[in-house]
């Protein structure tokens, strides 16, 4: 079944909460060499007002650089080095496979209102901000977005993607590791349930040195299912069959399960420097964004 | 709680329904689709599940459990649980139905007490431990082995219910004879078959229950050898006492006037209540005269008193336990009718009924079969007897003479007819023969030639020694005051009815023997001398005023004309002799309940019918003329006397009979039939609402 795209009159983000999110800076723990300069200072030298350093003048220095002043009181030849200001590259990984597009509320659209505030904050901030939505592989791709007049076009372009398809994240993640080789800051969102599971997809996003943020977004349904009698479980994606007999017993355990995915997913991000926050789609997404990722220490 | 059935059914019963139970339930295919985000999770859990706990799928599935409690509660009836574990210990029973007249007695409910004692031996059959035995023996005039030992209850219950109602009187002795000989097979038959283990160290004792009402003939004088009688049950059946009975009846012609027709009955009221009746007289089902009497209560209810069982049959009101109570009725129960004399010249049945409403119908009527009156045709053999030829001819018969000699020539068509004496009656004077038809005799001073009688000597001077006044041929003959100078030394069959006893062989007897009837005395009233050949004096009888009266009464009771005991008036049980005109192959019985019996004659002269078992005419076809019919009636003082018997003396010792059996094991399968019926209910319920599936 195809999801239909959002329709132009929801609005993923309202001008309240747009104000809101200009006050916001997305931060990186590691410092990024962008491609392009930018509001954000690197360790890199280079053009900037903010002075560094002085070296000795080699043959084929640019002679702007030379400080005269030194060179009077010396009579020798420095150069002065200044830190360089980069630009930072945000990269946001939504979830479209089909199960995005189940539970109430529906974890697409609220993985898309967090993406679209992700990315205004970028785009606010002067970052090269990248957007990718993924299935089976990449299905969409709006990449190297800077300044917040952009923002329309990211929020027609989140609107116009469909939850369609059997989620593959390891394909996807290869995919964009072979477009999108500059480091910056990765944010994946997604339920990540994939049956070809998320290890070898996430080692794929390791090895490109971004700063990764792993945003798991379930529905309530997920979390406390409420289901009752003999039932014939059907998997949105893949039509795979479970026939159960729900039970307490049968719904403990499926919540020892879930709570021990979620963890297993945890650890694995902690283990390897990445973040990871997970959170449900009944909760606002407001509060997701001004204060679970704030606290995970996305923005300052 | 005990089970009658052990625990085999049980197990069996739930090890064919529970397990494919369960197996529905993991196969139930009705499941309702739901859509998930993944599987992945839900599987993992079922799979955990299963792994921990292969039965989770019925677990909290109450439907299910319910279910599985109504087959465990159907499967533990079906093991017969009982309450108060005293399971029976004796595996062999021998039940001892009592199937008389009085059985058919209908109590209160409105069923008989065959019915009654037939349903008490159904419960303690079912009370039977698996694996035990029991035999049924139905008793009453004679026994029957209903069923020999048997184990299958279906099988020993149908038995039970072919023992049918007769109208006999009742005697335990042959069905303890029975219930002995079986028991002795079945040892021998046993284990230990062909061995000589007697019964007393190797069987297993048997439990002897007898179903009776009380009344039996022969209780007193029974002699139990093997089975144990110490734990014999009686069980009395029945609680009526009210009934009124003809205990006799007789129909004759008046000698002077025979077309005059006199009919007497014996009523007997044996309940504890005045009763107030009309005896009718019917004669061919023709109403005719009626008298009505009123009956004093047959005896009075008093409590039992053990103590006091030795004189209760000495007691004017003795209570329903004793056997002999009927011999002295109280003052008033009983009644003699006469109905007036009444003119009739036909023959047929004459009946007398009561109009009644008593527990006992088969004592209410009673029949007799009446010729058309005739002259008597006597044929006198003999070379002259002075008092025959005074007295004969004075009599209201034809008479016709012979010489010995001129009966020996004599040409058979001037003697018999159609195979059979062509005189009613023929009588010998100082003569044997050998020619003889099928008929009535009677010899003085001769025998006839037959098998097993003979006269080999004379006696002289010998002593009358004794002689039956209550034979109606001796009824007013003074035998005692008359002188015999010599007779023949008798030698008759064993079946032959002495009247008159000699020192060492009857001197006058009664013999039945190939449909002829012989009335022999040894001696005549004269003799001839041995050396002069005079006719002399033997007797003085001739000079007796009874000599006619005995004549008379033995004419009269040869030819038939009073009721011949024993051959035309049977009581039930009896057979009934009937004679087969000559050259018939088959004769049929048409039997009062309008059953028609077929009787194989074998080309003899005379047939038994043994089927007499109720009461009424038995009509015979084809038949000799005027023989065609006979009566069975009860006349039975002890079978009328219903009320039921609390002590019986049985074997010498009293044994008190119990009001119905003694049921030790409640069955308690009908409180689980009820809580299969709630459990049903609570499931219907919970399916319809929803509550938990």
């Amino acid at each position: 079944m195809v999801t239909p795209a959002i329709s132009k009159t929801e609005n993923l983000l309202d001008p309240e909460f747009i104000v809101r999110l200009e006050r916001l800076e997305m931060v990186s723990k590691k410092i990024f060499r962008g491609s392009m300069r930018g509001e954000r200072r690197s360790r890199r030298r280079g053009e900037s007002a903010e002075f560094a350093d002085h070296r000795n003048y080699v043959v084929g220095d640019d002679l702007r650089f030379l400080d005269w002043n030194v060179y009077a009181r010396l009579e020798r030849l420095f150069i002065k080095l200044f830190l360089e200001e980069v630009d930072l590259h945000v990269n946001i990984m939504v979830d479209v496979s089909k199960s995005m597009a189940w539970g109430k509320p529906e974890k697409g659209r609220y993985a898309r209102q967090i993406a679209a505030a992700l990315s205004y904050v970028g785009l606010a901030n002067n970052d090269r901000v990248s957007l990718y939505s993924y299935a089976n592989g990449l299905v969409g791709e709006l990449a190297g977005l800077r300044g917040k007049r952009l923002l329309p076009k990211v929020l027609d372009h989140l609107q116009s993607v469909e939850c369609d398809g059997i989620s593959d994240f390891h394909t996807a993640c290869k995919q964009f590791s072979l477009r999108h080789s500059q480091p910056g800051i990765l944010i994946v969102l997604s339920d990540f349930f994939d049956k070809g599971g998320y290890e070898a997809g996430l080692r794929l996003l390791l090895g490109r040195k971004s700063d990764v943020y792993c945003i798991q977004v379930l529905s309530p349904d997920e979390l406390e299912p409420q289901l009752s009698g003999e039932l014939r479980l059907t998997d949105v994606e893949d039509d795979d069959v479970a026939e159960v007999s729900m039970s307490r017993a049968l719904i403990n355990r499926y919540k020892q399960n879930l709570a021990a995915y979620c963890r297993g997913l945890q650890d694995y991000c902690t283990r390897r420097g990445m973040t990871y926050a997970m959170t449900c789609s009944d909760v606002p997404f407001d509060q997701v964004v001004l204060n679970v990722l704030r606290r995970r220490g996305l923005f300052k | 709680m005990n089970f009658l059935s052990g625990w085999m059914p049980i197990a069996l019963a739930a090890g064919i329904t529970v397990p494919p139970l369960v197996l529905l339930y993991f196969l139930k295919l009705r499941r309702a689709p739901h859509t998930v985000s993944t599987t992945l999770l839900w599987k993992r859990a079922v799979e955990d599940l299963q792994v921990n706990a292969p039965f989770q799928r019925i677990r909290n599935n109450l439907l299910m459990w319910l279910q599985l409690l109504i087959l465990l509660l159907a499967a533990v009836a079906l093991g017969k649980p009982i309450f108060e574990g005293s399971r029976q210990t004796e595996d062999t029973l021998v039940l001892l139905i009592d199937h008389s007249a009085s059985m058919g007695v209908e109590e209160k409910d409105g069923r008989t007490r065959l019915d009654i004692a037939k349903e008490q031996a159904e419960a303690i059959i079912d009370n039977l431990p698996s694996g035990g035995k029991a035999m049924v023996i139905g008793f009453s005039d004679r026994a029957t082995v209903a069923s020999a030992f048997e184990t299958d209850r279906s099988v020993l219950k149908d038995r039970l219910d072919s023992i049918p109602q007769t109208d006999a009187a009742t005697t335990l002795t042959e069905g303890i004879a029975l219930a002995e000989a079986y028991m002795q097979n079945l040892v021998i038959a046993g284990d230990q078959a062909g061995t000589d283990i007697t019964v007393e160290s190797s069987a297993t004792p048997a439990r002897v229950v007898v179903l009776t009402d009380g009344n039996i003939e022969d209780a007193e004088s029974l002699t139990i050898k093997r089975l144990p009688t110490d734990d014999m049950q009686i069980v009395s059946i029945g609680e009526r006492d009210d009934n009124v009975a003809i205990l006799s009846m007789e129909a004759k012609r008046n000698y002077e006037y025979p077309q005059m027709l006199e009919v007497f009955s014996l009523v007997r009221n044996f309940g504890p209540d005045t009763v107030k009746c009309d005896a009718n007289l019917y004669i061919n089902n023709k109403h005719v005269d009626v008298q009505t009497m009123e009956l004093l209560p047959g005896y009075t209810q008093t409590p039992v008193n053990e103590n006091s069982g030795e004189d209760k049959g000495e007691s004017n009101n003795p209570p329903p336990a004793s056997p002999v109570k009927n011999r002295i009725p109280p003052t008033g129960s009983t009644a003699s009718v006469a109905f007036d004399p009444i003119e009739y010249e036909g023959g047929g049945v004459v009946e007398v009924r009561l109009t009644v409403h008593d527990a006992m119908t088969s004592d209410n009527a009673a029949w007799t079969i009446v010729q058309p009156p005739r002259h008597v045709t006597v044929l006198e053999i003999g070379e002259g007897n002075l008092f025959l030829d005074r007295v004969l001819p004075t009599l209201p018969i034809q008479v016709k003479k012979m010489t010995p000699d001129e009966y020996e020539r004599a040409d058979e068509s001037e003697l018999a007819e159609a195979g059979r004496l062509k005189f009613d009656l023929a009588i010998f004077d100082n003569h044997s023969t050998e020619r003889l038809w099928p008929g009535s005799y009677i010899f003085f001073g001769g025998v006839p030639k037959v098998e097993g009688v003979s006269a080999d000597r004379m006696v002289q001077g010998g002593v009358i020694f004794d002689w039956d006044e209550s034979h109606p041929i001796l009824r007013y003959v003074g035998i005692g005051k008359i002188m015999v100078h010599q007779w023949l030394n008798l030698q008759l069959p064993q079946q032959a009815e002495p009247l008159v006893e000699g020192e060492d062989a009857p001197i006058m007897a009664l013999l039945s023997q190939d449909g002829m009837h012989f009335l022999i005395s040894a001696f005549s009233l004269v003799a001839e001398d041995e050396i002069t050949g005079q006719a002399l004096l033997n007797s003085d009888w001739g000079f007796k005023p009874h000599f006619p009266v005995f004549l008379q009464n033995a004419i009269q009771f040869m030819t038939g004309s009073l009721s011949f005991k024993g051959v035309r008036n049977v009581r039930p049980g009896n057979p009934i002799e009937f004679a087969v005109p000559e050259g018939t192959d088959e004769i049929s019985v048409r039997r009062p309940d309008g059953f028609v019996a077929k009787v194989q004659t074998a080309s003899f002269t005379t047939v038994n019918y043994a089927g007499t078992r109720k009461v009424g005419v038995y009509t015979a076809k084809p038949a000799i003329e005027g023989r065609e019919q006979y009566a069975v009636n009860l006349f039975n003082g002890v079978e009328s006397s219903i009320a039921p018997s609390k002590v019986l003396r049985l074997a010498g010792t009293n044994v008190e009979a119990k009001a119905s059996t003694e049921i030790v094991n409640k069955p308690f399968w009908p409180y689980l039939l009820l809580a299969i019926l709630a459990v049903l209910l609570i499931e219907w319920a919970i399916y319809s609402k929803r509550v938990f599936v």
